[in-house]
């Protein structure tokens, strides 16, 4: 594998019985990179990075994390990653200070305990037991406890799954500052918002395989939906006269508006200048940009709710 | 090694900061020995006396035995039994474990009256034949006793003219809550080893610890490790405890060696691999907790530890003869209370490869790791 590679995967299966939970998949993450599985509940997200994590075997394929075989190497791969597992979830009697000890106390390492506290600012809470934080807070503490061995690579699983949107940013922002300081990360998230805010590339898996792999910009650019603008409460007779520029629009009678699907070559202005060449009135203007959702369902046929069954 | 301590020391503090399971391992087995102990100690209850009178002349019964049953019936204390003056009074009351009986022996009565007659020179003698492996027969005996030196007192003034010679029928001197402490000591070693790995296992497998646990270079032998010192630690802590209370409350003579030390280790062993057996094959905590009640309760009542094995119908005594308990809490009588060292041997030598074995299945089958 390329010395730049911190996960190098051919070809990986794993099945349960008949059900084929990942599909021959193939992919690289480089270091120094947040890499995003996107995808729904039951898609093969967890089982991925579970057998990535040592904590599953594969039925067939290879994968190397940090240069080391998974199914050869595992104390290797262990000391050096980070891992957040869904729902991180610890001895409930012990304090956020005493819990990172604890893990720290697994790698044998020693880091700075109330940096750790810091980073993920927990300071107010350092001597609540875990059972009593709330579950943005349970989330912050497994970040620190996947931080104790101070690793190049972190594993994190569904981070923000379950939390309010103020947890949740402050989670993405806790994210982006291990992305700060070099390290390579690897999230599954079934949430578009948190691939598209944090990844610098995004894996679509659907279905035990890997749809599309590009960064969020390259893969709207490609897979998604073309931008939309709505014309609030024009005429019908915009429609034809929209049309004529080689583009999509369409009358909603119930509103009054027409919303408009640009593409490469037709945007707002060319719209704006044609309406105004017809004399045709508009009220407000609204443009909806595309995005990984779109993408996804251009690529999958359905939407990421749509889908249920964790595996 | 290290990795084991600093688990060991998180599920310390973990079980000092959880006052249910402080409650459950230690004051628990406390209350049932203070309760137990309470209501054999009660004298508001009547307890059975059976009697056997000789001293019959002519077929009747004579002045002074009639008059010694009729002042023990008036302590209104006893449900008196009268045993036929032909049969061997000892031989009787083994063949119908009797817990207690008082033979007044023929010539009793020329015994009384010469007592009377030279003050004291002679005295008049009743036998008490007691089993007292049996929690009232020392209860029967005291109040026997203080009746004797009642009539005594009003005869003479307190020289001697009547007197109770005790003739122990058990093999061995010891009473009800000598029994008994032994038997709660096993009885907690195996719910907190059953009830910990159990609801430990289940917990951290639903929970995702084990997952998390996985992930880091803890081994699963270490954590078994730790879980199994915690186990006896806890089972000491509980015995210490329970042995205090025994001997400052009841005045307990207990012999604390190290074959009974040992038991308490290997017992916690066994059950803790007993309950990551049980552990294996149950889905979520609730279905543990139940699962652990089924493999704990009937050990708890068939083992021995409330009831003697001898007083259980046959059929119950055959089932504890293949439950490890019942292994535990004779081997612990044994040493403790019997100084029956060889029996204690056998036992915790049972206990010891029972507990190994169990404890290596049980590694065996707790998955940390997905397939």
């Amino acid at each position: 594998m390329s010395n730049n590679a911190a996960i190098e995967v051919q070809e990986l299966t794993k099945k349960y019985g008949e059900l084929v939970a990942v599909n021959s998949i193939s992919f690289t993450v480089n270091r120094g990179e947040i890499f995003a599985f996107l995808g729904p509940n039951g898609a093969g997200k967890t089982t991925t990075v579970e057998i990535l994590e040592c904590l599953r075997k594969p039925t067939s394929g290879q994968a190397y994390v940090l240069g080391f075989d998974i199914e050869k190497k595992q104390n290797e791969i262990k000391k050096r990653t980070g891992v957040l597992p869904q729902d991180f979830y610890t001895y409930e009697r012990l304090t956020v200070r005493e819990t990172i000890q604890y893990y720290a106390g697994m790698f044998d390492a020693s880091p700075d305990v109330d940096e750790l506290i810091r980073l993920v600012d927990l300071e107010d809470k350092k001597n609540a037991l875990f059972r009593n934080l709330s579950g943005g807070l349970k989330q912050r503490l497994g970040i620190a406890v996947a931080l104790v061995n101070d690793p190049e690579m972190i594993f994190l699983d569904e981070p923000s799954s379950g939390l309010d949107p103020k947890a949740r940013h402050s989670v993405w922002h806790l994210i982006e500052g291990l992305h700060k300081k070099g390290k390579t990360v690897f999230l599954t998230t079934h949430y578009m918002e948190e691939a598209e805010a944090l990844a610098d590339r995004v894996g679509i898996i659907h279905n035990g395989r890997i749809v599309a792999l590009d960064s969020p910009e390259n893969l709207i650019s490609e897979h998604g939906t073309r931008n939309l603008l709505i014309l609030k409460k024009t005429s019908p007779k915009a429609v034809p006269n929209i049309e004529r520029l080689g583009v999509e629009a369409k009358y909603d009678e119930a509103t009054g508006n027409v919303a408009v699907h640009l593409n490469h070559t037709v945007g707002v202005s060319d719209v704006l200048h044609e309406l105004s060449s017809a004399d045709i009135p508009f009220g407000e203007l609204q443009l909806k940009r595309s995005s990984l959702e779109d993408v996804f369902l251009n690529l999958t046929g359905v939407t990421l709710g749509e889908e249920e069954g964790e595996i | 090694m290290s990795h084991v301590l600093i688990d060991l020391r998180a599920s310390l503090k973990s079980f000092w900061r959880d006052k249910s399971t402080i409650f459950w391992t230690l004051a628990f087995p406390c209350v049932l020995i203070l309760l137990f102990g309470a209501i054999f100690s009660q004298s508001s209850i009547k307890y059975d006396l059976h009697i056997q009178n000789q001293d019959l002349t002519d077929g009747k019964v004579t002045y002074w035995s009639d008059s010694l049953i009729n002042i023990i019936n008036s302590t209104n204390a006893f449900n008196i039994r009268f045993v036929n003056a032909s049969v061997n009074g000892t031989d009787y009351a083994l063949a119908n474990r009797l817990s207690s009986l008082l033979i007044i022996p023929s010539g009793f009565n020329t015994s009384a009256n010469m007592a009377l007659y030279t003050s004291g020179l002679e005295t008049a003698n009743v036998t008490f034949v007691y089993d007292q492996s049996t929690s009232s027969a020392p209860v029967v005996q005291s109040i026997v006793m203080s009746v004797v030196e009642n009539l005594n007192f009003e005869l003479s003034k307190g020289v001697e003219y009547m007197r109770v010679k005790g003739l122990a029928i058990a093999p061995k001197r010891f009473g009800f809550i000598d029994f008994f402490v032994p038997g709660v000591i096993g009885m907690t070693a195996m719910t907190t080893s059953i009830f910990t790995s159990v609801s430990t296992s289940s917990r951290f497998k639903q929970n995702g610890i084990f997952h998390k646990l996985a992930t880091t270079p803890l081994k699963r032998y270490e954590w078994i490790l730790s879980r199994t010192v915690y186990n006896i630690l806890i089972s000491y802590l509980g015995m210490a405890v329970m042995i205090v209370m025994g001997i400052a409350i009841f005045g307990m003579k207990i012999t604390l060696d190290p074959v009974s030390l040992l038991m308490v280790a290997m017992a916690s062993l066994l059950f803790t691999g007993l309950g990551m057996i049980i552990a294996r094959f149950v889905k979520d905590p609730d279905g543990a907790d139940a699962a652990a009640n089924v493999v704990t309760f009937p050990m708890m009542f068939l083992s021995g530890t409330f009831f003697q094995l001898s007083q259980m119908p046959p059929f119950l005594q055959t089932i504890a003869q293949v439950l490890p308990l019942t292994y535990v809490s004779e081997g612990l009588r044994a040493a403790m209370i019997f100084g029956q060292t060889q029996q204690a041997i056998f036992n915790t030598a049972l206990i010891t490869v029972l507990g190994i074995a169990s404890i290596i299945v049980g590694s065996l089958i707790t998955r940390w790791e997905e397939d």
